[in-house]
């Protein structure tokens, strides 16, 4: 075939036009894309004003977490809307130990944090219930005239069918605010943040005592929630040598039912009595941070509350010396009373 | 491993390309009367997709994203899909008539398949909440989502047409004879699906 | 004017790319669960359709029969891409909750069919008013499913909750199987008899000229 005849022929024509249709509508792409491409930056701003609910300035935050409960993924202040922050807040405590990650924009007011405006759910590791979490429950967080409180499933912040899940939210909020509370200069210290054995330990809302008549520290412990048990109150005693003098249950955090399941020895405290962190430690086989679970001797019916009051008495008996008075103790017990210098 | 079968049960189950995402509808609809011949199809519509994506996926991650040019990738894949489907047909008809017969009839509509582009597409996007924390996407895993995919496809396209073939012996109201009746059938299907997404 | 009637009733009613012709099935289930989405889809079709029709008829001449249909879907692609970006920059809402189904209006058989039975024979004028017809028919007929399906499955229209009952399976792909199946029967069936009763007043009419005639 002659090259004269090639171009004359029906493939030549064949191609050139799907060439030509090619190379235009190549051409009006390239043209269009470069006018109508959304840049990151745009992206960002979108998905950002999608979760604040309007249009929003925002500058990005370095984060850090101030609460054992959550952990802090991403946090915005708002520039342009007073001041307030939204914080993307994984809550631990879910079903199962797994969490719930929600975006909260928390409400600033006169440089303190004054309440929740808006909680969403944007993601949960193993929580087959999230689907119960209604929104009613999310807006209840908005509705409280909160000013620098915490949520728990407890004061009836949850949503029915989703105890756990709900659970997850609520620690995810509470690190929030914490987080706010911390970006404005306002941290309540944790005072037990680096003592032993708080793994399972509420340590916000614990304090101690000392009792002078008896020459006693009383240790007010809350305790986390663990699997299905959810927080206890235990009072524990304990002298100037460490040995746990009293151990009461002030509220059993036990699931309905089972409360008569767990030990004789947990529910009387005739476990913990008489022994201090050592002979605690020995007895359960833990190392110089945390105890196994289960702990040998306490499987019954209810071991993870019975879990839960270990670790409150092994809490109790390892920091005693933090509630003994200065003269006896004058590192610790200043430190104390100050309420904590060191910083996290 | 975890992996593997976190991508083998959501592509064939709890992700399935008919029931949940209700990708390639059109030739489950179609050529689902025959149980012969809604296998002939689930195969072709199988090695189709794993054929695609095995050129798709590195083109597009090795060529059009480092250009630039990956607002083409329309153009890029459905031309490719097309052309893979010329090329296949004509090999098959060369290399085995007896395959051919089967099904070179399947061949050309595949082209106009959603569940092929839907493949392809799939796998260039978001695909975490399938693979998991900590793994992420390459030419390896892309091609098994194509080829467990395509299987689920096969799967339900299996289901259906046995279904419709034990109907073709009831006798339906005018109206619903036809594709109402494969609708209804198919909405069966996709509920017994559902148990699935309570894999987690 | 009877031929731009008989187009566009053909495209709205008689040839119903949605219910009489069956085509278009993926986006149509992947999204009546919404009737927002549905409504979007629809007339993101309708426009594609009508500018590919317009395209495909104007090239119809220049354009060889061999390499036709490649060249068909290199103009389709092209215009989904650019309405992908299109709604990307202005409709971003949209274009999230069409997600993977925008890609796929490239195989949507509605527009390809359309090219191929349509626009390659017509003009200019008829192509457009047989895409907007078409558009229109599969726009209405998603439109209507998805309030349906919205309203029973989500207790909402187009996102604005109505009443707290629902029927969650009327919003998962079972439903919007169950709730196109019956659609479908329930158009057919319609359309029987206005088919009937349009040909019984056919026959009237022609029986009453015949009598005047013997008379």
């Amino acid at each position: 075939m002659s090259a004269k005849q090639f171009f004359k022929s029906t493939v030549f024509k064949c191609l050139t036009t799907l060439l030509c249709v090619l190379l235009v509508c190549g051409i009006f792409l390239t043209v269009m894309n470069s006018l109508l491409s959304v840049s990151a930056e745009e992206r960002f701003d979108r998905a950002i004003n999608k979760i604040y609910g309007k249009s929003v300035q925002t500058v990005s935050v370095a984060v850090a977490d101030y609460n054992s409960n959550a952990t802090i993924n991403e946090a915005y202040k708002v520039t342009s809307d007073g001041g307030n922050y939204l914080v993307k807040s994984t809550g631990k405590g879910g079903f199962e130990g797994g969490t719930v990650t929600c975006w909260v924009v928390v409400v600033v007011k006169n440089g303190a944090v004054n309440g929740i405006q808006k909680v969403t759910i944007d993601s949960n590791v193993g929580q087959s219930y999230i689907s119960k979490v209604t929104q009613s429950f999310l807006n209840s967080f908005a509705n409280k005239p909160a000013k620098d409180t915490y949520f728990y499933t407890d004061d009836g912040y949850l949503s029915s069918g989703a105890t756990r899940s709900s659970n997850a939210i609520c620690n995810a909020v509470n690190g929030a605010i914490d987080f706010v509370n911390a970006q404005l200069g306002n941290v309540t210290e944790d005072i037990y943040a680096d003592c032993s054995y708080i793994a399972q330990i509420d340590t916000r809302n614990s304090s101690h005592e000392y009792d002078k008549d008896k020459g006693l520290v009383v240790f007010h412990v809350q305790t986390a929630t663990y699997g299905n048990a959810s927080k206890f109150s235990i009072d524990v005693s304990v002298d100037k040598d460490g040995v746990i003098q009293s151990f009461v249950i002030s509220k059993n955090g036990s699931t309905s039912g089972y409360e008569s399941s767990m030990a004789t020895g947990v529910l009387d405290g005739s476990v913990f009595v008489g022994k201090d962190i050592t002979a605690i430690v020995a007895m359960f086989n833990g190392s110089a941070t945390e105890l196994p679970y289960p702990p040998a001797g306490l499987v019954t019916g209810a071991t993870q509350s019975n879990y839960l009051c270990l670790n409150a008495a092994a809490f109790a008996a390892a920091n005693y010396k933090m509630g003994l008075p200065a003269d006896e103790e004058p590192d610790e017990g200043e430190n104390n009373e100050e309420g904590g210098n060191e910083n996290e | 491993m975890g992996t593997f079968i976190a991508i083998v049960l959501a592509a064939v189950l709890t992700n399935n390309f008919i029931t949940v995402k209700t990708y390639g509808v059109c030739p489950f609809l179609g050529v689902s009367k025959k149980t012969s011949s809604a296998v002939g199809m689930g195969i072709a519509v199988t090695v189709v997709m794993v054929l695609a994506t095995l050129v798709t996926y590195p083109i597009y991650t090795y060529v059009m994203v480092p250009l630039g040019i990956d607002f083409l990738e329309i153009i890029f894949f459905i031309f490719i899909i097309a052309s893979l489907v010329q090329m296949l047909e004509k090999i098959i008809q060369k290399l085995s008539p007896s395959l051919y017969g089967a099904m070179g009839i399947y061949l050309p509509l595949i082209t106009t398949n959603c569940a092929v582009l839907g493949v392809t597409e799939l796998v260039i996007g978001d695909m975490s909440s399938i693979l998991g924390a900590g793994a992420t996407m390459n030419i390896g895993w892309a091609v098994l989502y194509a080829l467990f995919a395509g299987l689920g496809f096969t799967l339900v396209m299996i289901i259906m047409s046995g279904m419709r073939e034990k109907l073709n012996y009831y006798k339906t109201p005018k109206a619903l004879a036809g594709f109402p009746t494969a609708m209804v059938t198919a909405c069966f299907i996709c509920m017994a699906f559902t148990v699935f997404s309570y894999i987690s | 004017m009877n031929k731009y009637k008989k187009i566009t009733l053909d495209g709205l009613l008689f040839q119903n790319p949605t219910f009489m012709l069956v085509l278009g099935t993926c986006p149509t289930l992947g999204l009546i669960s919404s009737a927002f989405s549905s409504m979007g889809m629809g007339l993101t079709v309708l426009v594609i359709l009508t500018l590919s029709n317009m395209i495909i008829s104007a090239l119809r001449k220049v354009i060889p029969n061999a390499v036709r249909i490649p060249c068909y879907i290199v103009i389709i692609a092209t215009l989904v891409t650019f309405a992908r970006m299109f709604l990307d920059k202005f409709v971003p809402d949209l274009y999230e909750s069409l997600g993977g189904f925008l890609a796929l209006i490239v195989v949507n058989c509605i527009i390809l069919g359309r090219a191929e039975a349509f626009a390659n024979k017509n003009g200019v004028l008829e192509s457009a008013v047989d895409g907007i017809a078409n558009g229109l028919g599969f726009t209405v007929a998603l439109t209507l499913m998805g309030v349906i399906c919205e309203f029973f499955g989500n207790g909402s229209l187009f996102g604005l909750q109505i009443m707290e009952f629902k029927i969650g399976m009327l919003a998962t792909p079972a439903g919007a199987f169950l709730i196109y199946g019956i659609s479908i029967a329930v158009f057919v069936y319609i359309m029987d008899n206005f088919e009937r009763a349009r040909r019984v007043k056919a026959n009237k009419l022609a029986r009453e000229n015949l009598l005047k005639e013997a008379a």
